[in-house]
């Protein structure tokens, strides 16, 4: 009986200071976070709306579960594109490691899944001047219409040709091959969950 | 009754200039060098920083003050943690959800701004032994010093490697932008030349 008497004497302004403050944060948290979910789906837009411009409206169409590299399982929405109601192509979210920390990124692909329409960068935290180039058109747009299967990283080459030999930013080949990895990792499972629903014909 | 009050006046004039100069946060007692060193690369991201923290340390130096009568001497640093993190909780979801933005920049640097040193040693060397009005003086004078001094770091820092403040170009076309100063490296090398500077000019004024 002394112990409990001792232990509330002691401890019931952090009792009572834990109740009022988490019901300060829910408060906080339910009056915001529809905003919040509006701001991560309104960006989600802008940059689909970028990478598929002819596109008016984008529909989720499926949450996929997909494996990055090392075996962490992550989400990833498909959207459909839709303009007077027919299909432009997809556009799915997916992440991996980059060289300083993850890097999240929205691939776009045609309608048959079978040409990349381009990536754009959701988030990142590489190196200023280097490796955050991959966020910059000229290393984005080899991707613009390059086959949906695997890619691959060149030294150097012609970044000016569309095809599945991709250039690497010079100075930053971490971040550049990062991307390419999250890109052939993720469109190769997102690709067969997406057949497997009946999202986009089988090929044959 | 005049002299007291003059006494008074000084005294709270004194506090809110401590932070600005005297006691600046970061040029003098050498506090909250994370966040001073990761958002300064451009002014925008240094301000929100900066307007953060003090709104968390002036409410976290209002309830400490209210409560420092009631606190149990083993168990304020838990009491301080426990007041900083909520409000710290309430700042990054109020910046996520009007400025998402800046949230993105200053990434998981604004919940760092818990274990920030200048709130806790505001909380323990101030609030917790003062009355109210005094604590909040305090945390002004605190609060504003290190805004200013971040803007003033991001503010050198921006210039150099973009050759803009605020994202305005000011500095002429013919300007090659220093990448480096963007980087960690141009972050400490700012700051260890501001603080000579501070120094340098404290030495002369004594």
């Amino acid at each position: 009986m002394f112990k409990i008497k001792h232990f509330i004497e002691q401890s019931w302004l952090l009792i009572v200071a834990s109740f009022c403050f988490g019901l300060l944060i829910a408060t906080a948290n339910t009056a915001w976070s529809p905003r919040i979910e509006q701001n991560k789906i309104t960006k989600i837009n802008n940059l689909m709306g970028g990478l598929l411009p002819k596109a008016e409206k984008f529909e989720l169409a499926a949450e996929l579960q997909i494996e990055s590299a090392k075996g962490k399982k992550i989400k990833s929405n498909v959207y459909k594109a839709l303009a007077e109601g027919r299909c432009l192509g997809w556009a799915f979210n997916c992440e991996g490691p980059g060289f300083a920390d993850k890097i999240e990124l929205i691939v776009s692909v045609d309608k048959d899944f079978g040409n990349f329409a381009g990536y754009a960068v959701l988030a990142s935290n590489e190196t200023p001047g280097f490796g955050d180039k991959i966020k910059l058109p000229y290393y984005r747009q080899q991707f613009a219409g390059a086959p949906a299967g695997k890619l691959e990283l060149a030294k150097t080459g012609d970044a000016g040709k569309i095809d599945s030999e991709i250039v690497a930013i010079s100075g930053a080949t971490v971040s550049s091959e990062a991307v390419i990895k999250i890109i052939n990792n993720s469109a190769a499972q997102v690709k067969k969950q997406m057949r497997e629903k009946g999202l986009i014909s089988n090929g044959k | 009754m005049a002299n007291k009050a003059q006494t008074t006046s000084t005294l709270y004039k004194q506090t809110l200039l401590a932070g600005l100069w005297r006691e600046n946060p970061v040029f003098r007692l050498l506090l909250g060098m994370c966040p001073t060193l990761a958002v300064t690369a451009a002014v925008k991201p240094a301000l929100t920083m900066g307007l953060s923290v003090i709104f968390v340390l002036l409410c976290s130096n209002i309830v400490v003050s209210l409560m420092r009568n009631l606190l149990k001497a083993h168990l304020r640093i838990l009491m301080f943690t426990l007041t900083i993190a909520t409000f710290v909780t309430i700042a990054d979801l109020f910046l996520k959800a009007f400025v998402p933005r800046m949230s993105e920049m200053l990434g998981p640097y604004v919940p760092l701004i818990i274990v920030n040193c200048i709130i806790i040693c505001r909380a323990e060397a101030c609030a917790s032994k003062n009355n109210l009005l005094v604590s909040t003086i305090d945390a002004l004078g605190m609060g504003v010093g290190f805004t200013l001094t971040l803007c003033v770091l991001a503010g050198v820092r921006e210039v150099l490697s973009t050759g803009a403040i605020w994202e305005i170009k000011v500095l002429p076309a013919w300007f090659v932008p220093w990448a480096a100063m963007s980087m960690p490296a141009g972050a400490f090398i700012t700051l260890g030349l501001l603080l000579g500077l501070v120094n340098v000019i404290s030495k002369k004024r004594t």
